[in-house]
């Protein structure tokens, strides 16, 4: 997952512990081998080297394009999985390289989901375009395996896959899960929030962006531009019933740059962003 | 977005759920610490069979986390006390009249009913105020502040407790200790120990009803209690308590009198008061306690949770250098009803031992012994309460819920308190109430 993860069991017994350990950690690892785009074995990377030609996708793999298709349609095309590509363009090291306006030109045509004939079960991909599921894996890894945990026990189980996390309930004395979340300030001022059930999931990872105009900028990029948010917030979480909507909301609304509140709060999302 | 009236919020939790499957949880329970204050409050009624006592009252407890499990609970309640209550003379063939606590003027018993001072009204309010927070790793500390006052009683009380985890939280003792600074100022003035009650005076004159021992008196209470609780595997939970009690100072009731009565008939003696003026057709002397009382209890309790269904059972011992003994039995046992509402009948028994000073009446001419005290509830005793609760969570996460109990309490003078003929008379001032509460449960 390119990040810690880890699962916390409200257990009365040690073998149930290890039980959910061991089912929770199955799951992460086979998620993250079957959809990491680091991995060349991964169906990501196979989708991506096949551009051009349809592939077939297991059914798997088939949910979790539907679900980016219909999130695609909803979001007018701001949530896009082939947005990818414009990292090519940007990097998110901290440096202060601005991609010049014909640099993003140049990959604006191998982005959009437009661009992408999806009839499930085959996907076809221009030639040089990719897809990740960057924005929604990780989250819907963690729901994943919190079921698979619930499978094994009654105990209350917390799944946290890098700050994006969700519990079966609250703990077995009632109390809710504390849970710290990063804050701008720096890495040692989490606040916390309590947790009692449902999953939350925070975007705007504070270690990536540039530096450009002598502004940070952070990464989220809006595919169908190329440029990268103005206005978004440094950081979003958001609670929601799954991770995979909590994430999912995170990434909608980082691309509402300076309205991201308004669009939260338009839906009654339960939401506390971070800004500079 | 650019286009508003889609329903994002919709579309995702469908498409969500076509990804994860139906098993999906549909809500999410995440909050800020110290965001807003929990709130229960509640109305209560109490009353009494054959017109005694009746007692409403209104209360709210609010409680604010602060985070980092910081908590502040700020609890209020309100009640009147209406209706009549035994003064603690006993039934006669005859009508009884006496004076009532004010000393101003008198109420008359019909002939083969218990006494009851009619006169029995008052307004209380109660404050508590506490904080607890954690202290070092595993340890959670907590002080409080408590205020209440009535017509004739006035009480202030501070509380501080310690409690530490163990076991990864599957075990925790606690011990906390509460002081109690009590002031009674009895309408009419406190009475000298046997006083006898005292003619009426009239509504112009100084109320003194009887001998007097000042206009006020005070009651300490120190409580220590130490607890213990374990988890037992998945299901259950046992707790156990001991508690210590040290009471000193007036621990008398200003308004309860023993009936002198007649040493071979058993029967209240009489009196006529002065010519024109209104007093006691016998003789009643005020009651007298000890002015010390420790008392120690052990309390055990078991919740058992079989799938969904919550047993709770529990069993009290306590005992005092009064010689009151005392045993209560309780169990509830709470089900789920319907999607959101919950069921539980309540069961509870409790039986006591009567003080060693306990008396139903007093024998003219013999020596008054040094403490005594015809007041039922030191007598031998058992009580039984039946009740059922229903509970309903809306959709908001709010709670509201219903009780209604039935309460039955008997009591037994012992056979050496009786005198004369008293074995075929006693008559005891047993009662049943019925409580009736709602309470509602709300996050501000």
């Amino acid at each position: 997952m390119g990040s810690p993860c880890e699962v916390l069991v409200d257990a009365s017994r040690e073998h149930t512990a290890r039980a959910v350990a061991g089912a929770v950690a199955a799951c992460a690892s086979r998620v993250e081998q079957k959809f990491s785009r680091y991995r060349d074995d991964s169906i990501v990377s196979r989708i991506n080297r096949a551009a051009g030609t349809p592939f077939e996708v297991d059914a798997e793999t088939a949910k979790l394009l539907d679900f980016a298709e219909h999130m695609w349609r909803m979001s007018d095309g701001l949530f896009d999985i082939s947005s990818g590509v414009l990292r090519r363009a940007w990097r998110f090291d901290g440096g202060t390289r601005v991609p010049t306006a014909a640099e993003i030109r140049e990959l604006l045509p191998l982005v959009g989901w437009s661009r992408i004939r999806w009839q499930r079960p085959l996907l076809t991909l221009q030639p040089g375009m990719e897809i990740d599921f960057g924005g929604i894996g990780k989250e819907y890894a963690v729901d994943l395996a919190l079921a698979a945990a619930a499978r094994e026990t009654d105990d209350p189980v917390l799944v946290n896959f890098g700050g994006d996390l969700a519990a079966t309930g609250p703990q077995r004395d009632g109390r809710a899960w504390r849970v710290g979340v990063e804050g701008v300030s720096g890495p040692d001022i989490p606040w916390t929030l309590e947790l009692a059930g449902g999953a939350l999931a925070t975007s705007g990872d504070t270690h990536r962006y540039v530096t450009a105009d002598g502004k940070r900028r952070p990464h989220i990029l809006d595919p169908r531009t190329g440029e990268p948010v103005r206005d978004a917030p440094r950081s979003i979480t958001v609670a929601a019933a799954t991770c995979t909507q909590a994430g999912t909301w995170c990434t909608l609304a980082m691309l509402q740059g300076a309205e991201a509140e308004t669009f939260l709060a338009r839906d009654g999302v339960r939401h506390w962003i971070q800004r500079d | 977005m650019a286009n508003n009236d889609k329903r994002i919020g919709e579309a995702l939790a469908v498409a969500a759920c076509g990804l994860l499957g139906a098993a999906a949880p549909s809500a999410s329970r995440a909050a800020e610490p110290g965001s807003g204050w929990d709130v229960d409050t509640a109305f209560l009624f109490y009353g009494e069979s054959d017109g005694r006592v009746k007692d409403a009252s209104v209360s709210a407890l609010a409680i604010r986390d602060y985070g980092d499990e910081r908590k502040l609970s700020l609890d209020m309640t309100l009640d009147t006390l209406t209706g009549a209550s035994p003064n603690g003379a006993i039934a006669s063939d005859l009508p009884q009249t006496f004076t009532s606590p004010s000393g101003r003027s008198t109420y008359t018993t019909p002939a083969g009913e218990i006494p009851l001072d009619s006169s029995f009204h008052d307004t209380r309010v109660a404050l508590n105020a506490s904080w607890s927070q954690p202290f070092a790793r595993l340890y959670s500390v907590d002080a409080g502040l408590g205020f209440s006052s009535e017509i004739d009683y006035q009480h202030l009380g501070l509380n501080a407790g310690i409690t530490r985890d163990f076991n990864q939280r599957n075990t925790t003792a606690s011990f906390s200790v509460a002081y109690g600074f009590d002031t009674v100022k009895p309408v009419g003035g406190v009475p000298a120990p046997f006083a006898a009650m005292g003619d009426a005076v009239g509504e112009d004159d100084e109320g003194n009803a009887s001998g007097q021992a000042g206009s006020n008196q005070d009651k300490k209470v120190l409580d220590v209690l130490a607890g213990f609780s374990q988890v037992l595997g998945r299901h259950s939970v046992l707790r156990v308590n001991y508690s210590y009690s040290d009471s000193s100072g007036y621990l008398t009731d200003p308004y309860k009198v023993l009936t002198v009565v007649d040493p071979v008939t058993g029967e209240p003696v009489l009196r006529t008061p002065p010519p024109g003026v209104e007093g006691p057709g016998g003789i009643y002397l005020f009651e007298h306690r000890p002015d010390s009382r420790r008392r120690q209890g052990l309390y055990t309790e078991l919740r058992q949770d079989f799938s969904g269904n919550v047993l709770q059972l529990g069993y009290r011992y306590s005992t005092d250098d009064w010689g009151i003994d005392s045993h209560t039995l309780e169990g509830r046992l709470r089900f789920p009803l319907g999607e959101s509402g919950y069921l539980e009948p309540h069961l509870r028994y409790y039986t006591q031992t009567a003080a060693s000073f306990y008396r139903y009446s007093l024998a003219n001419g013999a020596p008054l012994p040094e403490f005594a005290s015809a007041d039922a509830r030191l007598a031998d005793m058992d009580a039984y309460t039946v009740g059922v609760k229903y509970g309903h969570q809306t959709p908001q996460g709010n709670e509201w819920s219903a009780r209604l109990e039935y309460y039955e309490q008997t009591a037994k003078a012992p056979a050496e308190t009786l005198i004369g003929n008293q074995p075929g008379t006693v008559q005891m001032p047993d009662f049943s109430a019925v409580i009736l509460q709602f309470s509602y449960h709300f996050k501000l």
